[in-house]
């Protein structure tokens, strides 16, 4: 999902019409509040999100709303084009370095702006995968960590009992869980998703 | 003012060198109260001894006169022993003795019974009326056989002589064989003798006086005169039988002490060295003090120059140096031994000013010099220091102008706050200028920019679509780019509203528009013009009529305008000589068009060919710092006044732009 934030209802409409044009599913808000709003209810695109977004806005400008992504850490999962007019780039390129994804100067060539929208979603994409593949991590026992660590090491169900000092028994029960947790089936698809 | 004690003590008068001077004045005084004194002692004495020697002449004079009567007498007495004279005869010759000597007043022969024999008088009496003494002297005589004088006695029964009158007897004894025959008696009257035998010359100036053995006066012939009792002697002259004393006592007074001119002229002359040396004395005196004073002056001045820090320069009037102080020194670098009696060039003359500074020693070699001004000076290490001179002229104590005293300033300090204020002032002025330009062009590019780009975005989607299109195949439904069209139509639209709405904007400034004079708007930025003109020394110009119309203007906007110009004016200027960087800002009223043409003309280095074809056009600037906007902006700014903005050569060098404005109530 790409979300376009920009006072301007006709810059809003265009960059829509142009992200349609690609293929791209967009949301439009008219002011950085808004899209504050949007990203408080955390429902994000599993298919990933970029956000481009306008440096002048009247409400709160594009740097302060960056700020509060930068803030939440959600600069990964939310990649931040600015768009800028004449005399922000030493801004833009100050918030480059902080983290934004990329900027583009107003005119813009617009398929090179869409472009980089891909690249953004993809990314997007991919620090979202990671962020579940972490939350299954995380609700993994102390125990159920050390087996897993073991397991990844290629270890036998017998040689991990005799690390940890417990029955084969507990070993099995604890591959078990890991493998439910993690919503793999084998071994090697665990290997491949914690890679 | 401690430093001042020691001169104090130099001046007080040495005591061993005074010393001489006054002994040898004393001594010289000495000699010359001892000198007349002296002169007198010898005259004194010279006189004494001269009439010593008068006195003894007088008396052998006398002595030998009496002796010739006595003479005379002895013959007498021969003659009358021997009996050959008759009474009458012996008369005679009585007689014939008085004649020869008027002093004897009677001649008589007195017999051994007191008997006058035989007498010069023509009745003597029959007896001879001696007085005590006399006949004392006779017996005498008669016993001695010798003449024997009495005596002195007053004999008034002496018929011959005047009454009371002293007189003094001659007893001539007479004797045939042994037998006394009498004795010849003569009277001496005593002050005839003196009268008689005494020169007049030696009487003109002696009192003489004869005196008896008891001192008592017996004769006496005086002179007049000044002076008795100074110089008086004494001789005995002894006769037989009597001793008297001849007393002179000479008339002349004692010498003066200062009895002549030459004396006294010596001691008025002497007084007046006293009074001369007293007078140099108290003039050294004087002189001496005056001398500290001035010592002390010239070490309060010394240190009054040495510690100031303002350089201090004389020169004569041919322009070479008779002194500089230590801050001077410090100033250029050179020593004092280096530059005093330099002639110009100077050393610390800057190569770029040098005709600057050749014209200005000019002047003062003609004899106009400029109270102050402003020139830079060369360090001996090439530095330049820009400075301020003010000059007077040096005039001595006989009132001749020798030459000008100058104190310079190091204002490099100075320059440089100015130089940072007008920094400060440019930065503030383009800072305002950019703040202002750039809100508009800011404006105006947010302005812009949303409408382009959704253009741009709307065409882009549209081209997207109709490229998949081509690609799958499938028919392209108009209806899906109707909307996406009609948006960019729209946009394309509001961009031209924009660009009119700026019209819009600069239209209302005329509102701002008023009756200004132009020399009201020069006034009001000289002093940035100033600034400028003095960082470079570039002399400015202004020739604008007294009579010309004020112009209607936006007063910022032209303000603006003439600083544009000025400024380039004076950068334009920056790299030629001196001399030559002159502004002029000359205004013109052209009736006829009802304008008023303004020109800023300078005399730097022009403007070339390939330059000047760009000159005008926007993001063109020949500065390294340059925006390009302000000529650009000038001429439009002109514009909207409904003015022109031109240049052209001034020949040789320079540029001279010029701009029309309306005139007011045209």
């Amino acid at each position: 999902m790409l979300h376009i934030v920009d006072d301007e209802a006709v810059v809003r409409d265009a960059l829509s019409w142009l992200a349609s044009s690609r293929g791209i599913p967009a949301t439009a808000y008219e002011g950085g509040n808004r899209f504050l709003d949007f990203v408080e209810t955390g429902s994000f695109d599993q298919a990933g999100d970029c956000v481009l977004l306008d440096v002048r806005m009247p409400d709160i400008n594009g740097i302060a709303v960056f700020d509060q992504l930068a803030l939440r850490g959600l600069t990964e999962r939310l990649p931040v084009i600015f768009l800028t007019g004449h005399g922000d780039v030493p801004m833009a390129v100050d918030t480059l370095k902080r983290g934004a994804f990329d900027f583009f100067e107003k005119p813009f060539n617009d398929n090179q702006l869409m472009d980089r929208v891909q690249e953004g979603l993809a990314r997007s994409r991919e620090a979202s995968t990671k962020a579940a593949i972490h939350a299954r991590l995380a609700t993994l026992s102390q125990r159920e960590r050390e087996v897993l660590d073991l397991i990844l090491a290629g270890k036998m169900n017998k040689v991990v009992a005799d690390e940890l000092g417990i029955s084969m028994r507990t070993v099995e029960v604890h591959r078990a869980h890991i493998f439910d947790k993690m919503q793999v089936k084998t071994a090697v698809e665990l290997a491949g998703l914690l890679k | 003012m401690s430093n001042s004690a020691p001169i104090f003590s130099r001046t007080l008068p040495n005591p061993v060198r005074w010393l001489l001077p006054i002994v040898i004045v004393l001594l010289f005084m000495a000699i010359l109260i001892w000198l007349p004194w002296q002169a007198r002692q010898m005259e004194s004495n010279e006189r004494q001894e001269q009439l010593i020697a008068d006195t003894l002449w007088v008396e052998q004079s006398i002595r030998f006169q009496l002796g010739r009567h006595e003479e005379s007498l002895r013959g007498l007495a021969n003659e009358i022993a021997n009996g050959h004279l008759t009474p009458e005869q012996l008369h005679q010759r009585m007689e014939r003795l008085l004649r020869n000597g008027l002093e004897l007043k009677r001649v008589m022969l007195v017999d051994p019974d007191g008997k006058v024999e035989a007498s010069s008088e023509p009745s003597p009496p029959a007896r001879a009326a001696l007085g005590a003494a006399s006949l004392e002297a006779l017996d005498h005589a008669r016993r001695s056989h010798n003449p024997i004088y009495a005596q002195p006695e007053a004999q008034s029964q002496n018929p011959a002589g005047t009454p009371g009158v002293l007189m003094m007897d001659l007893h001539f004894p007479v004797y045939k064989g042994d037998t006394w025959l009498g004795n010849l008696v003569a009277s001496y009257q005593l002050s005839t003798i003196l009268d008689e035998m005494v020169p007049w010359w030696f009487a003109q100036d002696n009192q003489i006086t004869l005196l008896d053995r008891d001192d008592k006066m017996v004769a006496s012939r005086s002179a007049a005169g000044p002076g008795h009792g100074v110089y008086t002697h004494k001789r005995g002259l002894d006769l037989p039988g009597v001793s008297l004393t001849l007393m002179t006592d000479s008339v002349k007074s004692e010498p003066q002490l200062l009895p002549n001119l030459l004396v006294g002229s010596v001691i008025a002359l002497s007084l007046a060295l006293l009074w001369s040396l007293l007078a140099l004395w108290g003039h050294i005196s004087r002189r001496l003090a005056a001398e500290g004073a001035l010592r002390q002056q010239m070490s309060f001045r010394t240190a009054m120059e040495n510690s100031l820090v303002t350089g201090l320069r004389a020169r004569d009037l041919e322009g070479r140096i008779s002194y500089v102080n230590p801050a001077f020194c410090q100033m250029v670098g050179f020593t004092a031994e280096e530059l005093v009696g330099r002639s110009p060039p100077m050393p610390y003359w800057a190569p770029e000013v040098m005709a600057e500074y050749q014209h200005r020693l000019a002047g003062v070699l003609a004899g106009s010099h400029v109270p102050q001004f402003e020139t830079i000076f060369q360090r001996k290490d090439g530095t330049r220091i820009p400075v301020l001179i003010f000059e007077a002229p040096l005039v001595d104590n006989e009132g001749r102008h020798t030459g000008y005293m100058g104190s310079i300033l190091d204002i490099t300090d100075r320059k440089r706050i100015e130089e940072l204020n007008r920094e400060h002032q440019e930065k503030l002025q383009a800072s305002s200028r950019l703040a202002t330009m750039g809100e508009i062009a800011s404006m105006l590019a947010h302005e812009l920019n949303q409408p382009l780009a959704a253009i741009s975005s709307y065409t882009t989607g549209a081209l997207n679509l109709m490229k998949r299109a081509d690609s799958s195949g499938a028919a392209l439904d108009c209806a899906t780019l109707r909307p996406a069209l009609e948006q960019a139509s729209t946009q394309a639209q509001r961009a031209g509203q924009i660009i009119r709405s700026v019209h819009e904007f600069v239209k209302k400034r005329e509102a701002e528009r008023q009756d200004v004079g132009l020399q009201t708007m020069l006034d009001s930025i000289n002093a940035l013009i100033e600034l400028q003109t003095r960082q470079l020394y570039v002399q400015m110009v202004v020739a604008i009529p007294a009579d010309l119309p004020r112009v209607r203007a936006d007063r910022m906007l032209i303000e603006q305008v003439l600083l544009n110009l000025t400024r380039n004016a004076i950068e334009a200027m920056a790299n030629v000589p001196a001399g030559r960087r002159v502004l002029r800002i000359e205004a013109l009223y052209d009736s006829a068009a009802g304008q008023v043409a303004v020109s800023v003309i300078d005399r730097g280095h022009g403007i070339p060919q390939e330059v000047a074809e760009r000159l005008f056009s926007p993001f063109f600037s020949t500065k390294a710092e340059g925006m390009g906007m302000g000529l650009n902006i000038c001429r439009t700014a002109i514009e909207f006044h409904g003015g022109t903005l031109t240049h052209r050569d001034n020949p040789p060098h320079g540029t001279i732009f010029t701009f029309t404005l309306p005139a007011s109530g045209t």
